[in-house]
Order: C-alpha cells, then sequence, then structure tokens
C-alpha cells in the first residue's frame, strides 16, 4: 500500500520533510473547530469498571516473578534455582540457560552506531550490569508462590566495579563491555563554532547542569500477559503504546509470521514513554507460556518498577553561550554525556538533544556533541519529553545566566534572538527544519497572563523592604518536536467503515495510553462526515483489528493519527459520492446525486462494502510554548512556594481545548516533579537509593500550584487538520521556568536539579557567605 | 511485593491476643493499622511468622476522657483526630492540628496512634506529640499491665521499652489545664503531603503575666523526642523573638536526627530548630487567641 501524501514531501537522509519550502497555508477545517466534551472513557474508569491486563480473568494463568541482580556490576559466576523448583506452587524456575540455544536479545528502539555490539539478553548470561537486571524467572499459582520461589533462588556474583556517572564512565578504565569502550555513540551536530566566535564576543557565559534520572512511574506500571491459543496462535494482552512494534519484536524473537501473533492492549494506567518497548520481561514470558503451554502473566509491582523499569533522562551537560553587547547571541555549543544505563537500548533519545540544541532562537553559529555511554545504572529510554526537556533546560539556563550577565531582562533578551515568524520554515544549524512559529506572540500571552510587570515590582519591593522570603520570576521558552522525522514513523494507518446500518467504524495504528482518543478521533471523524458522534466507534490497540500502526508516542497521535482518520474520513465521502453518480453531493451524512438521497448506511447496505483504508504521511511539526513561573523561597528551611505556573502552548489546532488541557496540567506536574521533587539516585556503590514512593518523591495533589493556560493557534501548515502535538509540553517548559525562578530569587545559578530543601539551603548559604 | 508465608490469627479478646504472642514473641507482629507492618512484610524486609490481628477486639477502638487524661484505645485512627471535639479544649485543637500531616486521608483511615507509638518511627508526628504531653503508654502482656510514660517509653529510632510479648492496649494523653491561656501548636516541614516529616515540633505552652508559666516541646528524632534544655529555658521568660529563637537554637541542639536521602542530619538539625521555633510563635498566637475564647 503507497503511503498517501508523500507526494507532498521529499525525502532526506530518511527524513521526510515537506516538499514545499514555503508551508501551505490552512484554513482552520470546521471539523476541527475545538469543542467540549465529556470523555467517553470516563465512566468505566473512575467507576472501577475499566479493565486492566491485570483484570483478566484467564483460567490456568500462571503468575511470573523475576530475580534481579542486587549488584550492579559483575560476573555471574552460577544461579541456583534448585530451592525454587522445589517450593510449592512453582511450576518453573528458568535461568538464561533454559531460554533456548539462542538467549532473545532486547531489541533496541532505534540502531545507533555501537549498539549491535553491546547486546542486552533478555536474562543476563554471564555478567549483570545494573541492579534489577533480571537473572531468573519463577513462575507459579499466584504472584505470592512465584515470589516465594524467587526469594529461594540463589545468585553468585563476583564484583566488578561500578560506574555511576556517564562523565567517569566514559573515562573510566573499566569496560562494562570487554574490548569496547563504555562510550557507545559520539555524535555531532552542527559545525564546530570558530574559536574567533567566542573571542570577538562581548559575553560568553557558560552553565554545568545535571539532568536527574526519572523514573516513568504511571499509575499502572507494565503488565504482560501471554495466552497460547489452541490454533497454534498466541494473544499477548498487554499495556502498551505501540502494539505493532511489539507484534514485530515478538515474531522475529520467535521466528514466527507476525500474524500469528495478536496483541491486545487492554485499559491502561499510563505510559509516558515506558511503555514503547519490548522489554526483557516480555520476550521472556512469552517463552515460559509457549513452552508450558499455559497462560503466564507478568504484573510489574512498584518496587519493580523503581527498581528495573526504564528510567529517563540522565545527562551531564555544558553550554556555552556567546552574545554581543546588545545580548543577541552568536554562538552556542553544547556538550552531553548521557548516561544510557547498563544497555544502550534507548541510546537514540539524547541524539534529539543535540538536534535540537539552538531552541527557538535564532542562534548563527550552533554545534552539540552527544555521547552515549554505558554505566552500571538501570537502563535510560523515551520519557515524557524525550531529549526535548533535557535540551531545553540546557539552553534556558543558560539564557537567564546571560541576562544576568548582560544585566538585561530575561524576557527582553528571549525576545530579540526569538527566530520570526517569517523565517519559516527555518533551517537550524543542527539540521532541524521547523515548520512554522509564532514565537513571540506566545512570550507576549505568557506574560499578560502572568501579570509579569507586577512581580517584577513585587520583587523589587521585597528586595529594598528585606525580611520577606525572596520572590523570583522564570522564564521558558521551547520548541517541541511532534511526530516523527523518519519516513517510516512519519505516517499512520487508518480505516473508516461504514456498517448498512449507518454504524460507523474508525480504526487506527495509535494506541491511547489515557489521550482520549476513544472521545477525540470518534468525535473528529464524525464532524468530518457530518453524522452524529454518536454513530461513530472507534478501534484501536488489536492488531488483529488493526493490521499495521505506529502507535502513541513523540506527542503524535493527533497530528499523524488524527490526520490520518481526518483524510481517512474525506475520502469516504468522496467514494460515497463516487458511488452516488455524477453531479453527487455530499452533507450530514447524505448523500444526493440524480434526485435521490441516501445515509452512508443505505449506500454501504446496496452494494459494495463502504470502506476507505490507506497510509497517510504527515511529517514532524514544531509545537512551542512560552511559561513563566513565580516563586518565593523559605529560605530559612529552603522550601521552594510556586506562587504562579503560567503555561502558554501553542499545538496548532486544538481539537478539543479540555482534553489539551488536561495533557498539559499531567505533564506540568511530572515537570514539577522534576523540578523540585524526582531523582533516582545511586550511591558510589551503584545502588539505587529510592526503594519506594516514599523515597523517590512524586508531587501530590497537595503540592500543585495556582496554574494558569493559556494558547495560541498556529495551524501545522502540512496537514489539513492543522494540529501538531502537545503531550509532551508541560514537562519541557515547567523545569527549567521553576529553576529559573528560583535562581532568580536566590541569585544563585550554581543550582542542580531536582531543587530539595537541602540543595536550596546550600544555595542560600552560598548568598549569605557571600560568594556571589 | 508479597509477603513470605506467615500464620494469622484474628482473636476477639484481647486475653486470647497476648496468649497468642506468647507462644513466640520473637517471630510475631501484632497487627493493628497494618500500614508500616504491611508494607515492611511486603518487601520481606519484616518476616514474621505469626500475625496477630487485634482489630476484631472489642472495645479497643474507644477515646475516652478519664479523669484527667484522654483515653485512646489502641484501634483508634488517626482520622478521629482529625476533628478538635476529639479532646476538650486545647488537646484537642493540638491533635486535630497534628493529625492532618500522618500521610494522606487512606493511611489516615487505617492506622492507628498506638501502632505509631509502637513501631517509634523517628519521624512520627504522634510520637513527638507524646513525648510533648508525656503521654502515658499502657503495655499489656502475659503478665499483666503495667503503665510507662513517654520519657522513659523512646529508646531511640524503632525502639521502645516494650517488650516482644507486650501490646499497647492505650495511650493516656493528659488534658491540657483550662484555667490559664493554654496555646498550642504543630509545625511540620516534609517534602511532600505523602511524606514523613524531615522536621517537626509539637508545642503546648502556658502563659501568665505576660511571661511563658511552662512550656512542652516534642520534636521529631530518634532517642530525643523532647527539647527540655528548651523547655527549661522558656519558663519563667517573656515570649520575645529572641527567645523562641534561643529555644529553637537548644531543640536543635538536643535532637538526634539520622541522615536519610536528600536531608543530612544538619540539614534536619538545622530544620528542626526552625520548627520549633515557628512552633513557638504560633503557640504564643494561638494562646492569646485562646484567651478571647475563654
Amino acid at each position: 500500500m503507497g503511503v498517501r501524501g508523500m507526494e507532498k514531501l521529499r525525502e532526506v537522509g530518511g527524513f521526510v520533510l515537506p516538499a514545499d519550502s514555503a508551508p501551505v497555508s490552512v484554513r482552520v477545517p470546521d471539523a476541527a473547530a475545538s469543542w467540549r466534551l465529556g470523555r467517553r472513557e470516563d465512566a468505566r474508569l473512575i467507576t472501577g469498571a475499566g479493565r486492566y491486563v491485570g483484570d483478566l480473568d484467564v483460567p490456568g494463568c500462571l503468575d511470573a516473578a523475576f530475580v534481579r541482580s542486587r549488584v550492579p556490576h559483575g560476573r555471574l559466576v552460577a544461579v541456583d534455582t534448585s530451592a525454587a523448583t522445589a517450593t510449592d506452587g512453582v511450576v518453573a524456575a528458568w535461568t538464561a540457560a533454559d531460554l533456548g540455544d539462542e538467549v532473545p536479545l532486547v531489541p533496541v528502539y532505534l540502531a545507533t552506531p555501537g549498539s549491535a555490539h553491546r547486546p542486552c539478553p533478555a536474562l543476563a548470561v554471564d555478567r549483570v550490569r545494573y541492579v534489577g537486571e533480571p537473572i531468573a524467572v519463577v513462575v507459579g499459582a499466584d504472584r505470592y508462590v512465584a515470589e516465594d520461589g524467587a526469594d529461594a533462588v540463589r545468585v553468585d556474583i563476583d564484583p566488578l566495579p561500578a560506574l555511576v556517572d556517564p562523565g567517569e564512565a566514559a573515562a573510566s578504565a573499566v569496560q562494562l563491555f570487554d574490548g569496547l569502550d563504555n562510550v557507545v555513540t559520539d555524535m555531532e551536530f552542527g559545525d564546530p563554532v570558530p574559536d574567533e566566535v567566542w573571542q570577538r564576543a562581548a559575553v560568553v557565559v557558560e552553565g554545568v547542569y545535571r539532568q536527574p534520572r526519572l523514573v516513568p512511574t504511571p499509575m499502572e506500571p507494565r503488565a504482560l500477559l501471554a495466552v497460547p491459543e489452541e490454533d497454534g496462535r498466541l494473544t499477548v494482552w498487554v499495556s502498551h503504546q505501540a502494539p505493532h512494534r511489539l507484534r514485530d519484536d515478538l515474531a522475529a524473537d520467535l521466528k514466527w509470521d507476525p500474524e500469528r501473533i495478536r496483541v491486545r492492549v487492554a485499559d491502561s494506567g499510563g505510559g509516558f514513554g515506558s511503555k514503547s518497548g519490548t522489554y526483557a520481561e516480555y520476550l521472556v514470558v512469552v517463552r515460559l507460556a509457549l513452552r508450558l503451554g499455559r497462560p503466564v502473566r507478568w504484573l510489574e509491582d512498584r518496587a519493580e518498577s523503581l527498581l528495573a523499569s526504564p528510567q529517563g533522562r540522565g545527562q551531564n551537560q555544558r553550554v556555552r553561550l556567546a552574545a554581543d553587547a546588545d545580548g543577541r547571541m552568536l554562538a552556542l555549543d553544547l556538550e552531553v554525556d548521557a548516561d544510557v544505563g547498563g544497555y544502550p537500548v534507548g541510546a537514540f533519545v539524547p541524539g534529539e538533544t543535540g538536534r535540537a540544541a539552538a531552541g527557538v532562537y535564532r542562534t548563527p553559529d550552533v554545534h552539540a556533541r552527544v555521547r552515549t555511554v554505558v554505566t552500571t545504572t538501570a537502563l535510560t529510554t523515551p520519557y515524557r519529553g524525550a531529549g526535548r526537556p533535557e535540551q531545553v533546560y540546557a539552553v534556558e539556563r543558560t539564557v537567564d545566566l546571560l541576562a544576568r550577565r548582560l544585566g538585561m531582562d530575561p524576557a527582553e533578551l528571549r525576545r530579540r534572538n526569538l527566530v520570526p515568524p517569517e523565517a519559516f520554515p527555518y533551517e537550524s544549524p543542527t539540521g532541524r527544519w521547523f515548520d512554522s512559529g509564532r514565537y513571540e506572540q506566545a512570550l507576549d500571552l505568557a506574560l499578560e497572563l502572568a501579570d509579569y510587570a507586577h512581580w517584577r515590582e513585587e520583587q523589587r519591593r521585597r528586595r529594598e523592604a528585606g525580611g520577606a522570603w525572596p520572590l523570583g520570576v522564570g522564564l521558558c521558552m521551547f520548541a517541541e518536536r511532534s511526530g516523527l522525522e523518519q519516513k517510516e514513523v512519519a505516517q499512520e494507518w487508518a480505516a473508516i467503515d461504514v456498517a448498512p446500518g449507518g454504524g460507523v467504524v474508525a480504526r487506527v495504528g495509535t494506541c491511547a495510553t489515557g489521550q482520549s482518543h476513544e472521545t477525540v478521533f470518534a468525535e473528529l471523524v464524525a464532524r468530518t462526515l457530518g453524522v452524529p458522534a454518536r454513530q461513530v466507534t472507534l478501534v484501536e490497540g488489536d492488531t488483529a483489528e488493526v493490521p499495521q500502526g505506529v502507535g502513541t508516542y513523540g506527542s503524535r497521535s493527533t497530528q499523524v493519527g488524527g490526520s490520518a482518520l481526518h483524510r481517512a474520513a474525506l475520502e469516504l465521502i468522496e467514494e460515497a459520492k463516487r458511488r452516488a453518480g455524477p453531479g453527487a453531493s455530499y452533507a450530514n451524512g447524505v448523500v444526493t446525486a440524480g434526485g435521490r438521497s441516501r445515509t452512508l448506511g443505505e449506500l454501504a447496505a446496496a452494494g459494495e462494502p463502504l470502506r476507505v483504508e490507506g497510509v497517510y504521511a504527515a511529517p514532524a511539526a514544531y509545537a512551542f510554548g512560552a511559561y513563566v513561573a513565580v516563586v518565593e523561597v523559605d529560605t530559612e528551611l529552603g522550601v521552594v512556594h510556586v506562587l504562579r505556573l503560567v503555561a502558554v502552548d501553542d499545538c496548532g489546532v486544538r481539537l478539543d481545548d479540555e482534553i489539551v488541557e488536561d495533557q498539559v496540567r499531567g505533564a506540568v506536574v511530572q515537570g514539577l516533579g522534576q523540578a523540585l521533587y524526582e531523582v533516582m539516585p545511586y550511591d558510589d556503590e551503584g545502588r539505587p537509593q529510592a526503594a519506594d514512593l516514599l523515597g523517590y518523591l512524586l508531587p501530590t495533589i497537595g503540592e500543585l500550584p495556582p496554574l494558569t493556560l493559556g494558547s495560541t493557534v498556529t495551524p501545522n501548515p502540512n496537514t489539513a487538520l492543522g494540529a501538531k502535538g502537545t503531550g509532551e509540553a508541560g514537562c519541557i517548559g515547567t523545569p527549567p521556568a521553576v529553576v529559573n525562578a528560583v535562581v532568580d530569587a536566590l541569585g544563585e545559578p550554581g543550582i542542580q536539579l531536582p531543587l530539595t530543601p537541602e540543595e536550596c539551603r546550600r544555595a542560600v548559604a552560598g548568598r549569605e557567605a557571600g560568594v556571589r | 511485593m508479597k509477603p513470605a508465608p506467615f500464620d494469622y490469627v484474628a482473636p476477639a479478646e484481647l486475653s486470647e491476643a497476648v496468649s497468642a504472642l506468647a507462644e513466640r514473641p520473637e517471630t510475631s507482629r501484632v497487627l493493628a493499622g497494618g500500614q508500616s507492618l504491611l508494607l515492611l512484610m511486603n518487601f520481606r524486609l519484616e518476616r514474621p511468622t505469626l500475625l496477630v490481628d487485634v482489630n476484631g477486639v472489642g472495645a479497643l477502638d474507644t477515646i475516652t476522657v478519664t479523669g484527667d487524661a484522654l483515653r485512646v484505645g489502641a484501634l483508634a485512627r488517626h482520622r478521629a483526630f482529625e476533628t478538635p471535639a476529639v479532646a476538650p479544649g486545647a488537646l484537642g485543637r493540638l491533635l486535630s492540628r497534628v493529625s492532618p500531616f500522618i500521610a494522606h486521608p487512606p493511611v489516615r483511615v487505617r492506622g492507628t496512634m498506638a501502632g505509631s507509638l509502637a513501631w517509634a518511627h523517628p519521624q512520627s508526628e504522634w510520637c513527638a506529640t507524646a513525648a510533648a504531653l508525656d503521654a502515658v503508654i499502657e503495655l499489656t502482656g502475659p503478665s499483666g499491665s503495667r503503665a510507662v510514660t513517654a520519657s522513659d517509653y523512646f529508646l531511640g529510632a524503632f525502639r521502645t521499652v516494650r517488650q516482644p510479648d507486650e501490646i499497647v492496649t492505650s495511650v493516656e494523653l493528659p488534658l491540657l489545664p483550662e484555667s490559664d491561656a493554654v496555646g498550642v501548636a504543630f509545625v511540620e516541614q516534609h517534602r511532600t503531603h505523602l511524606s514523613f516529616a524531615q522536621a517537626a515540633a509539637v508545642v503546648a505552652l502556658v502563659l501568665r503575666d505576660g511571661a511563658i508559666a511552662g512550656a512542652r516541646i516534642g520534636m521529631t528524632g530518634a532517642a530525643v523526642r523532647r527539647a527540655r534544655e528548651a523547655e527549661d529555658w522558656l519558663a519563667g521568660r517573656e515570649p520575645e523573638p529572641a527567645v523562641l529563637a534561643r529555644a529553637g537554637e537548644l531543640a536543635a541542639a538536643a535532637a538526634d536526627p539520622y541522615q536519610e536521602l536528600h536531608a543530612g542530619v544538619e540539614y534536619k538539625r538545622h530544620a528542626t530548630g526552625v520548627v520549633v521555633r515557628r512552633a513557638l510563635t504560633e503557640a504564643l498566637r494561638d494562646a492569646q487567641d485562646g484567651r478571647g475564647r475563654a
């Protein structure tokens, strides 16, 4: 099947870009005018009637529990499962040796140079590389028994030195993979900035930042249930964002035809990127089910999730920024050592940080060097934002450094350097192609909603009066790639069927983990066709119903999947008119030709099934935003009080304001978590230090700041729908805004994430000691 | 996160619970609210061979005024103290200000004050409260009941004088005097509403003729849960800001906090001084309000 819409695109190095140099100006289609809806999902989810993987009642189902390494790095000498096998109720206890002649390897998200030489086995074979790495699995009649068995497995490991910090790991003589450097990939984006640019610049500022490791912590941890069917097929129930990729990965591992595997996504308690992969545990559980001929499930629990689930972020960053005396940015250099954990499964993520390096600024010389480094810690893979929050944090904190150095208002400094609307499509020095943006408009709105002038005045008043807690205002501006650039994922499959009774079934290859597709996509199709929404149902997340798809990640669902449904619906109207005969007209689900009017259902009843199916292309788009945080700091206790948080987001055309705002709210809270609370710390011996949610802190409802949301609308010029992505914006814009505000309050730029009371106290002590 | 196998009994009588516990006291645990115990069992950090569930024992959930004290039964849940009506006067006010800081509502529905005292977590709000008021803890074992004052009860973090075969059957909190201007306050520094305190202070003070006639200060910590030096310093002094600040410093110096994730001993000691000073300031205001009420 050809990809529709590709004729309007050009391919450059595997990326698809719009063919026209100038973006097409679009009218916001009537179908996409924002509306307010109750969510179709809510009734079942909030009354406890949702059906998650853990709710599925399959007779004879066994539970799996994994034995995980407690040693961060070492040679695996022996694994003794005999006591586990002897435990009452245990059905099987496996090590890597039981997985077959070839131990399955965990598929990488995207191949990067060096990843193939550092394979990640589904169960450790002769080496362990992080605490939490699966070593053995025990299957029992229930999870209690399985854990009793796992408890009884004896593991003998000869420890090797731990490497916790990517910078140190890059320089260390200790190799995680014998004979191979710990640096997996060394990437460059843009040309190195010539020395004379730094020398002739009026000011050069430098910032050094640490991006903590974050745990995605969806409400429902990972979950998979493998059911061998009597006809030799396999059904896999899973909480997942990309069921087709999972199906294909499992088929590749088993050397099966993918048609033999049906992946079905149940209700999902969130993903945030952490449910997009094909994990070691999935490969093992599937093999167990097939070998034992019984359903086997693995329901990750919270402790396991904190220990062993893929994490996000984890970068050491160094940024240099040069400007002239008027604050015009001349050059930006970004160096990143990205911690990919024990195996480079998600090593493509930091590439986004480098490719996006310039941010929203028209800096002429931009260069980024990104090294991905293996360490003896849990894997890092895409987590909400996936490389973008890291980039924005590095740049936006440094822009504030520049403002301080120049004595310039940080809003004014940003304004002077924004890529102007007329410069789009804009190609950045690091090779990024931005479709559209009206950055200054977003900045103006954010400053207005925040009442920026008022808070600056209040800040001045407090500084003069003394005594009161210091107040700070922080800004963040960003552009966020939504959708993807690579051709094979810059597209989505969609189909629309009309039944003889008039019912419309829309199918699409995206897969919601909380993004309200059932509501929004059904309504989009209904409005495009002009039929009542109740006539339309959405089907996704079942590979038997949806033969192909890319999935839900990278803020792509509405931009790409929604656009595919929109175009399929428009094609369906054309098909209905063609069938009705020459001169046919269409309105509100009724096609009229030659004086005869028929509904879509009547048309479908009359002849061939009325169906449209296709794969529709949509290139990456660039949503953007401007955030403002106002904080005061209890300097005695080091506690940050966020007084006001303003988030202005432009995600193009919004199909549903309320649902977009809910996405933003959720992401803002995760961003607040990154700014103030969240980190998975490792001690020097490589042991993770937070075992539960008393140690790994998430913001709770009591920590939510007053939040003001605003929007501007700059339609996506490359789809008729005009939508861009929005799922990740809040956690991109919030951390730099909050941290910049705290730096503004305390005047201490050395502060690092997360801003714990102890960290803020250190900054206060530094200030009181007159260090700065 | 599933516990290792264990035996379980749920007696209906206290005597049966005591007997069950006495059979193998070192490896048995009493289950009341279970909000700490079950978490640790799920992590297999606690592996009791027997759980003695006292939730079915009658009459342990009562809260009554007996003489000049509030007698709190072993099964009284944290949430019972969310209303100031739980006890007369300033004691009710104080308890209702402490209770909302204990974890979150689902925990408060299950967890018990007596359980908190039995567990003796160093950051426990109720332990600081019991220390401040010098509560009397009733321990019941095979040889009967004994009463221990809080000053003798706490030995350290998670350590008390309770023997493994004893059950905390009640806690008696003295009512606060009504005749004078009594002020109470609770101030806590925590990271999120889910978190344990990094530092917390319970204050009850009595004003007479413009001076502090007496003050009780409980705080989080391990063995030291009461700031006696600060109490002595305050007695008879006028409540000037510098006096309260000095009390905070004395409390901080006496405190014995432990290192935890993101909060070293020095931070927690410093924060203890701050919350003690702030609690004294609030208690003073409360006393002045109290005079208006009386």
